[in-house]
Formats: structure tokens, C-alpha cells, sequence
């Protein structure tokens, strides 16, 4: 039996993941606490500063939460500053570390190959999809939803991925073991975004 | 590479979803009707975001809660970007929003009050929010005008947009209420006129009529995006059409289907 859990911890628009579990036939609980009863399936959403989101995590107890759960095998996916909070640091919030699950630091976009690209990076873009499993039934130029600032530019060790192009190359979604996280929304990304979001749960 | 956008709007005032010209308001159905008459979940699939605009000359809670409930039977079924706005003096106002499903929120006449953006961008970040400037041309001169066009602000079109682009806001919408309902195409005299170059997304809104006016629009450099709220030449496959028109034009915009 899958057990699907939404951390909630003041990252904005969760409506819209709960949303789109619904609407592909699953109940869902949301986390306002660490829970014991285990979850197959974790998600942990993120609009908001890393600052801001990282201080929250921390006061709710949720950053030992995530590392006990993954410990335990539970499927992991972080949405948007989300997926920042699994690294070590973001450009956005100096001083403040996400969870170093993954080696890294997030930067401030800088478009340098075209100067008149307009921040944030709003809008649909397409992923190129290198050895990412969770991607099997896509096109191969699937597009998402991202608005964001910050953006990792160095590829994680060890991590199937796939880039997107905003000015630069960037990191867009991340799988490592049981842990899985994009830089878009896959909520806010039509049926493409379903699909993704099915092909976790099926995990 | 920057992916243009066209975002349809729906203006809603005292359960009815509304046509608008030059900012007078012309009720068109409720969302029973919308739904039944306009394929609506389907016209979403052509678009790159969703906005939902509150047009009431009124902002009492009772109308709030009641366009907040029209949103969430909308959103149900639909999986794109949502943006929320109209009459938000306060952060509680945005907060609203952004728990009713908003992933960006709109302000208008408290476009000045520089406490509110920051506010809000602290929680929410600055992505979260986009400022609507309504304008329109007296004489020779662009003028900002707040409070559904009815107060005419200190400063010009152009001092005002310099005056964003430091601030903490993800992008700026220009809407035209000469053009407002027209359908004879967005404002791009005003932008050649003035020259705009933006740092944040500019976005255009009020005139467009037919997929020709989306293409000219978006076929500008520094333009990221338009906005329609032309519930009847907009809807149904006339987005789709829009998106083949614009991809045919070699326009960078995103392949939804």
C-alpha cells in the first residue's frame, strides 16, 4: 500500500500538489509535524527563500524527519526550492545550509551567453533528459513550468540528471538512490507534469 | 533561450465572469457556463499560465471568499501556472491568494507601497509577484492611472517602470485601457514609443482580437509574454491556433502538446 505524505512547512502553494494527487486518485496526508507512521512516498514542495524555507524545516524538526525516512527507504521528491534544500547552500540566503544530502551550491542565474534575458526564469522550458529512469515514458523533450532565481550549474557526482537552458546550462532534475527533485514544478506542468509526478508514485 | 508566454485572464466580478472595454465590464456567464459552453479545462492546455483577475468595484470579504471559491472549482482539473490579483491592499490579502492556489500574485494600485512587496517577497519570494500598471495615452504622454483607471498616479508610464526594476517584484504587466476590449492588438506604439528594456519579464495586456495580435506582440525582443482576457475570440482551439501561428513565425515558445 502506497502512503503518500506532503511536508508542509510554510512553502506556499501546496493546494496545487495535493491538487494533482487527487486528480490522479490518491490521498494524500499533509505533514504539519514528523509523523511516525511511515510513508511510502514523501514530497516536499517549496516556493519561498531558501532562508526562510531552510530556518522552518529546521524549527519543525523536519530536517531530521527527511534524513530518518530516507534512511527507513521512503521516496523522496523536492519540488522547486525544494530541491535547493537538499543541497548545502544557496547564493540566495548567505549563511544558511539546506540539508547536504547533496554536494553542491546554488547560484544567481547569470545569463552571460545572452546579457537581455530577463530574471527570474519564468515560463515552460524543455528538459534534455540524459539517463533519468523516472523520464522513461516522456517525450524526449518533455517541458516544465520553473520560475526561479537561483540555479545549480555543476552536475552533482554520482546522480542521473537532466539540464535545462536558461542563458546557461543548468541542473533541472536530480535522481540519486530513492531521492528525486526538479528545479520546475511538475504540478503546474500539464499532463507532462502528471505524468511525472504518476511515474514517482508508481515507485 | 527564453520561452514567450501567453497567459489567458479571467476577469471575475459578483459570480460572473466578465468581457471588459476600456475597464467598463460587461458580464458574459457564470462558471457553470463557462465550463459548459468554452471546453475551458481544455483551452488550458494551450496556455503558459492562468490568471484570475477580481474586478469587482467592491473588495468585501463575502466577494472575495466567493472568487476564491469560483478559482478552486476551476483549478481542480487544471494543471498550469495559476496567478491571482485584484484588490490586494495588504499581505493578508496575498496570503489569500497564495493558499487558494496562486503560485503568483498581482498588484495594482499599491504598486508604490514598497512595505507591502517586501513583505510579501520574504515569504513568498520575489518571483511571486507581478505588478499591473494600467495606462493610457493623454496627449503625447503615457499616464499611470490606479483604482480601475479612476486615479491618476504622480508619475509617467516610463518613470514608474524605472522605478520597478529594483524592486522586489518577478515582472511587470503593462496593460493599455485605451486598448482594454478592443481586439485591434496589444500597444506596441507605446513600447517602440518609450523603448522599453526591462531586467525583470514585460509582459503586455489589453487588445488583442485575433492570433495575428499575439504574434506581433511576442515577436518583440524584450517582450516575455502577453495576456488575454477575450473570453469569446480566446477560448476553445483559438490558443492552439495561436501557439502553431506563433511557432510557424520561428517565435521561442514552448511545445505544451
Amino acid at each position: 500500500m502506497k502512503e503518500i505524505a506532503i511536508i508542509d512547512y510554510g512553502a506556499g502553494n501546496i493546494a496545487s500538489i495535493v491538487n494533482s494527487l487527487e486528480y490522479l486518485g490518491r490521498k494524500v496526508k499533509i505533514l504539519k509535524e514528523p509523523s511516525d507512521t511511515h510513508y511510502s512516498h514523501i514530497i516536499l514542495p517549496g516556493v519561498g527563500s531558501f532562508g526562510k524555507l531552510s530556518d522552518n524545516l529546521k524549527i519543525l524538526n523536519f530536517d531530521r524527519y527527511i534524513i530518518e525516512n530516507l534512511k527507513k527507504g521512503s521516496f523522496f521528491f523536492g519540488i522547486c526550492v525544494g530541491m535547493q534544500l537538499l543541497f548545502e547552500q544557496s547564493e540566495e540566503s548567505p549563511g544558511k545550509s539546506g540539508l547536504g544530502l547533496l554536494k553542491g551550491k546554488f547560484e544567481k542565474i547569470l545569463p552571460l551567453k545572452d546579457r537581455f534575458l530577463p530574471l527570474p526564469h519564468v515560463g515552460f522550458s524543455k528538459t534534455n533528459n540524459y539517463n533519468v529512469k523516472i523520464f522513461e515514458n516522456l517525450r524526449s523533450e518533455a517541458y516544465f513550468y520553473f520560475i526561479h532565481s537561483y540555479y545549480l550549474k555543476k552536475v552533482p557526482e554520482n546522480v542521473n540528471y537532466c539540464t535545462s537552458e536558461y542563458g546557461e546550462k543548468f541542473v533541472s532534475f536530480i535522481e540519486k538512490d530513492n531521492i528525486y527533485a526538479s528545479q520546475f514544478h511538475p504540478e503546474k506542468s500539464h499532463k507532462t507534469g502528471l505524468t511525472l509526478i504518476e511515474n514517482f508514485l508508481k515507485l | 533561450m527564453q520561452n514567450k508566454r501567453i497567459i489567458f485572464g479571467l476577469l471575475y466580478s459578483e459570480n460572473y465572469f466578465h468581457l471588459s472595454r476600456n475597464f467598463r465590464l460587461q458580464k458574459v456567464g457564470d462558471i457553470e457556463w463557462l465550463q459548459k459552453n468554452y471546453a475551458f479545462n481544455e483551452t488550458c492546455q494551450y496556455i503558459d499560465e492562468l490568471a484570475f483577475f477580481l474586478v469587482s468595484r467592491k473588495h468585501d470579504k463575502k466577494e472575495k471568499l466567493k472568487f476564491f471559491k469560483n478559482i478552486n472549482i476551476l483549478r481542480k482539473k487544471i494543471f498550469s501556472p495559476i496567478m491571482i490579483g485584484g484588490g490586494i491592499q495588504e499581505f493578508e490579502d496575498a496570503k489569500l491568494c497564495f493558499e487558494n492556489g496562486a503560485d503568483k500574485i498581482f498588484i495594482n494600485s499599491e504598486f508604490e507601497n514598497i512595505d507591502l512587496i517586501n513583505k510579501i517577497s520574504d515569504t513568498y519570494g520575489s518571483q511571486s509577484i507581478s505588478i499591473v500598471l494600467d495606462y493610457r495615452k493623454v496627449n503625447t504622454e503615457y499616464l499611470v492611472y490606479t483604482n480601475c483607471g479612476s486615479k491618476k498616479n504622480n508619475f509617467n508610464l516610463t518613470k514608474n517602470f524605472l522605478n520597478l526594476q529594483n524592486k522586489n517584484i518577478g515582472e511587470i504587466i503593462l496593460h493599455s485601457i485605451d486598448q482594454d476590449g478592443t481586439g485591434n492588438g496589444f500597444d506596441l506604439d507605446m513600447f517602440r514609443n518609450l523603448n522599453l528594456s526591462s531586467k525583470k519579464p514585460l509582459l503586455l495586456m489589453g487588445g488583442a482580437g485575433k492570433p495575428i495580435n499575439i504574434k506581433e506582440a511576442l515577436n518583440e525582443k524584450f517582450i516575455s509574454g502577453v495576456i488575454t482576457a477575450n473570453l469569446f475570440n480566446f477560448i476553445g482551439n483559438t490558443l492552439k491556433v495561436t501557439r502553431e501561428l506563433c511557432k510557424s513565425s520561428r517565435i521561442q515558445i514552448a511545445n505544451l502538446f
